[in-house]
């Protein structure tokens, strides 16, 4: 409480407990593959906040009404070590969303090329991210969206050899079509906050992620009791699509 | 139609301090679903739950004992209490079933009782607190001929809890939730004196 | 979204797969305060979806460690019923999506509702889709919003909700279950008419910034409309019982 109030004044005047301005990142360290079981991984950190993520692939069958192509399922974690907030047992709403909303900005931005997976008829790669948080300190969605996208980018498929997969065989790259990358706002009183962290979100109104390319936005999804306005959204998809260039680098050069 | 106002609803263009309403920048806005007419008390709310107010009768349960303290269930968010001292002094058991008054309302949330007193035997139904008044009706009407046709004694809350015991106790409950339902019914009283004269006809 | 040997023509002479123009709104049908115990409710029939809403509260919340002594807590459930879907059986039980669907949604009341009146205490909204033909959670809002209406539950505003999408280059008002799954793009908003403010925005599929923004403003523009089929049906309920 106390802590919030004094977030809420010195967002008033435009300042920042870390010094930063309202539209930069904290820091961002991108680094991919260092889980050898998994097909892909990467870890991001944004400032404190660190998230890991795994893919692996197994062969399934395709879904009814896309016998050509393979699949993408991912989901989140809030670990229980990553913040005194998170307890074990079922995950709670927020990990949900967390799971849905950077899922859905990856999906729609197509940027898995699906039909890349077909391997025979009856048969296809399933992709499997899983994003774990290991220290959570605000801004999930953004440090979510980058660890899945690099985990990707790091992917190898298995061999197939008599309709297995032969694991220790990793040849091919994962055919990534497109990246997208996403940015999150508080918004504390009438500022709007690029990359809130733990404290400025626990004091902020209304909070809004939006996924974008270079062209397009993916995805959208505000959360939190506060409400918009059409003026700021306008504003919060300006620093959106600034920002893709930057974040796409970092992804690209963290891949060599 | 009728004036009825709805939450964000503006009823002035100036700012007023009326009844379940609230002001933001220079207007006045209602807050609920209700009736409201210009230079009156406030928007008269349609429905809700139950506001308590010093003065009103209340029936309730007794829940607990804490230190001393009666805790009593009036089928209400926040904590009712009796306190012995305070107005009277109690002995009341859990289970047991009460009438009393509201003394103090704390914080909105906190409700002070005095005059308690036991209510033995016969059983308890709840209505919805808005409908109340209506059971009740003007000058007690209503409930008054209820009592007389089924010779059920009746102690009715505003807080929606009614107490009732002996009589034809079935006829009687039967008699309040017609009412209950059909509340917005004109001429309802005489439509539940016909009721009631038929049902006690038959035996 | 889009795509799939399947994907069915989704604009034929200039309407849509139901007749529509691409401005107008299904039919919406309510009903206030259905249910007996509840103490708001509200059924909705928004095209073909049927919504059951029933509010309780404010009451004592429970569990005691969870409640905010500041104010009451809101409590959102949005449920699929398994016969709402037009395909299979749905398991019974909630799933993720209905998860997400409650948090979103309760984020609108926690946001329009006064909640500072009762401290301490829990406020319920269920909202059980009976049968589900694209926007359920539009309707959700829309039901609930009637159903604490009818509660005497005080709020700020009465919130509305629409989804705009995309169909080819044409931006559409509320679509059904077809065109959610074989649209471009879909966002679904529920706004506090009084002065236009978001109070649930989400969006996927593919959309340029002129194409959001001017989505945004369709559904402020749906917003007259919808909010006076809420109007009529909460007065005409009381009408009833205030004429005497």
């Amino acid at each position: 409480m106390v802590k919030a109030n004094h977030i809420k004044s010195m967002v008033a005047a435009g300042e920042r407990e870390d010094g930063r301005d309202l539209k930069t990142f904290r820091p961002i360290k991108v680094s991919v593959g260092m889980l050898k079981n998994a097909e892909g991984s990467a870890q991001v950190q944004i400032g404190n906040t660190t998230i890991l993520a795994g893919v692996k692939l197994d062969i399934e069958e395709p879904m009814e009404d896309t016998p050509n192509q393979g699949n993408l399922i991912m989901s989140g974690e809030l670990l229980p070590l990553a913040s005194e907030k998170y307890e074990t047992g079922p995950p709670s709403p927020s990990a949900i969303e967390f799971g849905r909303v950077v899922d859905r900005g990856i999906r729609h931005g197509n940027c898995i090329d699906l039909t890349s997976l077909f391997i025979e008829e009856g048969k296809v790669w399933t992709v499997f991210i899983d994003l774990y948080v290991i220290n959570s300190d605000g801004n999930l969605f953004d440090a979510g969206t980058m660890a899945a996208m690099a985990a990707l980018m790091n992917t190898k498929v298995p061999a197939v050899k008599d309709g297995l997969a032969v694991r220790t065989e990793r040849t091919t790259p994962l055919k990534i079509n497109n990246i997208v990358t996403s940015t999150t706002f508080a918004k504390i009183k009438d500022k709007l906050l690029l990359d809130p962290d733990g404290d400025e979100e626990m004091a902020a109104d209304c909070r809004l992620t939006i996924a974008t390319d270079e062209e397009k936005v993916r995805s959208m999804q505000k959360g939190l009791r506060g409400g918009i306005f059409k003026a700021e959204i306008e504003q919060m998809l300006d620093v959106s699509f600034n920002k893709h260039k930057e974040l796409k680098d970092i992804l690209t050069k963290a891949q060599v | 139609m009728r004036n009825i106002v709805l939450p964000g609803e503006i009823i002035a263009q100036v700012p007023q301090r009326i009844e379940n309403s609230y002001i933001e920048n220079g207007k006045t806005y209602s807050k609920i679903m209700g009736m409201y007419e210009p230079n009156t008390r406030g928007v008269i709310p349609l429905e809700g739950s139950w506001s308590p107010n010093n003065e009103d009768t209340v029936v309730g349960v007794i829940t607990e004992q804490r230190n001393k303290v009666f805790i009593v269930d009036l089928m209400f968010f926040g904590r009712c209490l009796l306190i012995p001292g305070k107005f009277d002094e109690y002995v009341f058991t859990p289970g047991e079933i009460v009438e009393a008054r509201i003394k103090e309302v704390e914080n909105r949330k906190t409700i002070v009782l005095g005059d308690g007193k036991l209510l033995e035997g016969g059983r308890i139904i709840k209505v919805k607190p808005k409908k109340v008044l209506r059971v009740i009706g003007k000058k007690n009407t209503m409930i008054d001929q209820i009592k007389a046709l089924t010779k059920t004694d009746i102690v009715v809350g505003l807080n929606g809890l009614i107490w009732l015991r002996g009589g034809d106790i079935d006829l009687a409950e039967e008699a309040i939730f017609k009412v209950e339902r059909e509340a917005h019914t004109s001429g309802l009283t005489e439509i539940i004196k016909q009721y009631l004269e038929n049902k006690t006809k038959r035996e | 979204m889009g795509g799939g040997p399947n994907k069915p023509e989704l604009v034929i002479n200039g309407k849509r797969t139901d007749g529509r123009d691409f401005n107008e709104l299904r039919p919406i049908k309510i009903i206030a305060s259905p249910l007996a115990n509840a103490n708001g409710s509200a059924y909705l029939e928004w095209g073909n979806n049927k919504v059951m809403c029933g509010v309780y509260g404010p009451k004592e919340a429970n569990p005691r460690h969870l409640a905010d002594a500041t104010q009451a807590v809101i409590k959102c459930r949005y449920m699929m019923a398994p016969f709402s879907s037009l395909s299979e059986h749905g398991r019974t039980g909630p799933n993720r999506r209905a998860t997400e669907i409650s948090k979103v949604v309760k984020e609108v009341f926690e946001n329009v509702v006064m909640t500072k009146e009762y401290p301490g205490s829990q406020i319920e909204v269920y909202i059980e889709i009976l049968q589900g033909d694209g926007g359920t959670r539009v309707a959700g809002v829309a039901a609930a919003a009637i159903a604490l209406a009818t509660s005497g539950i005080p709020m700020k505003d009465l919130p509305y909700a629409v989804s705009v999408g995309r169909i080819g280059e044409h931006l559409a008002v509320d679509f059904n279950m077809i065109e959610d799954n074989y649209s471009d793009s879909d966002m679904p908003m529920a706004i506090a008419p009084r002065n236009n403010e978001i109070l649930l925005l989400q969006m996927d599929g593919d959309m340029t910034k002129q194409q959001i923004l001017e989505a945004v403003q369709m559904g402020i523009d749906a917003g007259p409309q919808i909010v006076e089929i809420q109007r009529k049906a909460l007065k005409a309920a009381y009408e009833a019982s205030t004429t005497k």
